[in-house]
């Protein structure tokens, strides 16, 4: 185990400005630490800053202030789109709460997609597709565009996508906000079965049920983390 | 890798075909106005260029002026001719007197425009003469009824391909006999009933007594030493007939003086104005055909805003954004712009068709029309195109 934790944050602040100029603080001072290969849980009052930290993370959008390192590496001040870019292809594995699959392409191609921005030639890069499709019990699916997909279905796609450069984190937003609560312990197990081959997951969740897998549960409000171990009240 | 792009682009323009194709459309009906409006400029440039075909650099043409109020013995006439040769500078010179009237042969019979003039007029017009001969002075002199034909009309009295076989033959020209002494070589120059070989040329002493009499229309065509003595001849030539004419100082000319040079220069000029007209015709529809793409590149960002969030979420770089929306824009002005060319193409033989059209299909009229609407694309696309690349990812995840 290397003696740093693979996401670190120190005083991360995040401010919206409305068009007048006002400034509406989002995130007021985040330190987080997440270790390789840990399953950590985001919850926290709606509006309490959870997705956004989570977009900080995810170089989706710059923090306002403070300092990020991801794996080690100060990546707090990178604007650039090229370097960014990269490391949401490389580095990170998105899943959503509404799947934000492409409807137009097929499973199967949307599971590949990532693979076109990282320059996997084309073969490479379906039979990794298929693969992944095989792992999610999907195969038959391969060619169906996700509308014809059920919602436990999409998920599991979109799953597939997120692995498909092999990167060494998940950030999910509510991957089960959108499912019933059986489909939703599927998609739990899946997140089970990454973490035992190595990957670090951050998941942010209204659900105490998925909380319940993490093996810790952070909790925020009006943008700080005011419990590093939460305990879900019984 | 920009070939996956580039198959994205494609599959994205054919999942919505009839956006796609309406979007095509102006730029379509832009090429193939850029195709037929070259097609037409050059027509008319070539058609002058054919008109002036007989007509040497260093002619000046005389001729009476149109609706001149003159008083009636002041008019330009037959003697003139002897007058404007002995000018310093007019090497030679010949008048034509000439009209329309009927000629016949057998059952055959058609209105012929016949031209009468000294025996310096084959020289002159850069006529050749095919089988026979010219008219001489002689003949000239005693109002001889002979006639050479234009190859047309020997054509069209004794039949295609027998033009030859009418030297010695007698035709009537408004009910007078004429014997054919000679016929032209083929021309092939100008308009339909102007050009030379559909003219019969007479001795002009016979076409005044026999065909017209002063209601013909008289012109003298002198041919001056030298194309840069024009002004100085012209200037010559008019006092020289002021003076003959009794024209006082101060009254306007009975005649006009006009050189081919300036008449060539005046004709290619209209021709060449057009030509440019037209042009910024087809500019405008391919202006407006480009803020159609526009517009339809901005309402397609808009719908496709999540999944430009998408794409950047899972590692998608501006610069893929951008080439991606960008190649949707050229691939469908491109596309149009090819079909506007086929199309455009295919319409000038049809025009052609038409009575008075000629439009001529031109390799410069097609790049003229690839061009403009490759670069609509490029133009008309760039800016939703990086608008587009410039989305925040979390607002465009958050858009629908």
């Amino acid at each position: 185990m290397p003696d740093f934790p693979i996401i670190q944050t120190q005083n991360i602040c995040k401010s919206f400005y409305l068009e007048g100029g006002q400034e509406i603080p989002v995130l007021r001072g985040v330190d987080l630490e997440v270790q390789k290969g840990e399953f950590v849980a985001l919850m926290g009052d709606s509006g309490g800053g959870k997705s956004t930290l989570l977009n900080v993370i995810g170089c989706l959008h710059p923090a306002t202030f403070g300092s990020y390192f991801l794996d080690g590496e100060d990546i707090g001040h990178i604007s650039d789109d090229y370097t960014l870019a990269f490391i949401r292809n490389r580095k990170i594995g998105f899943i959503f709460q509404s799947f934000n699959l492409l409807h137009k392409l097929s499973a199967l191609k949307n599971v590949a997609l990532p693979g076109i921005y990282h320059g996997m030639p084309k073969e490479e890069r379906e039979q990794k597709a298929s693969q992944l499709l095989i792992d999610m019990g999907l195969f038959d699916h391969a060619e169906h565009r996700p509308t014809k997909l059920s919602g436990g279905q999409q998920q599991r796609v979109a799953i597939a996508r997120a692995l498909i450069n092999d990167p060494q984190i998940i950030l999910a937003d509510e991957p089960t906000g959108a499912l019933d609560s059986h489909t939703g312990e599927e998609i739990m197990k899946i997140f089970m079965k990454l973490k035992s081959k190595g990957k670090t997951i951050l998941m942010v969740t209204h659900s105490p049920s998925a909380a319940h897998y993490a093996d810790r549960i952070i909790f925020m409000r009006d943008g700080r983390i005011i419990d590093q171990n939460y305990k879900i009240p019984k | 890798m920009n070939l996956e792009i580039l198959n994205m682009a494609g599959s994205a323009l054919t999942s919505n075909k009839t956006r796609t194709a309406l979007s095509a459309l102006g730029v379509v009906i832009g090429v193939s106005t850029v195709i037929l409006v070259v097609g037409i400029g050059l027509g008319a440039e070539q058609k002058v260029e054919q008109q002036f075909k007989n007509l040497s650099a260093n002619s000046l043409i005389i001729m009476s002026e149109m609706g001149h109020d003159a008083i009636g013995s002041s008019k330009l006439g037959i003697e003139d001719v002897d007058l404007v040769k002995n000018a310093s500078m007019v090497k030679t010179a010949t008048a034509m007197l000439g009209g329309n009237v009927s000629a016949a042969y057998g059952k055959e019979s058609a209105s012929k425009r016949v031209i009468g003039g000294t025996a310096e007029i084959f020289p002159i017009s850069n006529l050749n003469i095919g089988a026979g001969r010219a008219f001489t002075d002689e003949e000239s002199a005693d109002r001889a009824n002979v006639a050479v034909l234009g190859w047309q009309v020997a054509n069209d009295l004794f039949g295609d391909g027998n033009e030859n076989d009418s030297v010695g033959k007698t035709i009537t020209l408004k009910n007078k006999k004429f014997e054919v002494i000679g016929v032209l070589e083929k021309n092939g120059s100008g308009m339909p009933m102007l050009s030379p070989d559909d003219s019969v040329y007479v001795p002009i002493l016979t076409a005044e007594k026999a065909l017209f009499g002063s209601t013909g229309m008289f012109v003298i065509n002198a041919q001056i030493t030298d194309v840069k003595l024009v002004d100085v001849a012209t200037y010559e030539i008019t006092t020289m007939l002021r003076k003959a004419h009794n024209i006082r100082k101060g009254r306007a000319d009975d005649f006009q003086i006009r050189d081919a040079g300036s008449m060539v220069a005046a004709a290619t000029g209209a021709a060449a104005m057009m030509t440019n007209l037209l042009i910024s015709v087809a500019a405008i529809v391919l202006l407006v055909s480009g803020i159609g793409i526009m517009n339809v590149m901005f309402v397609t960002v808009t719908e496709r805003t999540r999944e430009i969030g998408i794409i950047k979420a899972i590692g998608g770089r501006q610069k893929d954004i951008l080439t991606q929306f960008l190649l949707e824009a050229i691939i469908l002005s491109i596309t149009g712009g090819v079909l506007g060319i086929i199309i455009g193409f295919s319409a000038i033989p049809l025009l052609n068709q038409m009575e008075g059209w000629y439009v001529m299909p031109s390799l410069k009229g097609a790049l003229l029309g690839f061009i403009f609407s490759g670069f609509v694309g490029i133009f008309f696309g760039f800016y939703p195109a990086l608008r587009a690349s410039r989305l925040d990812p979390v607002d465009a995840l958050r858009g629908e």
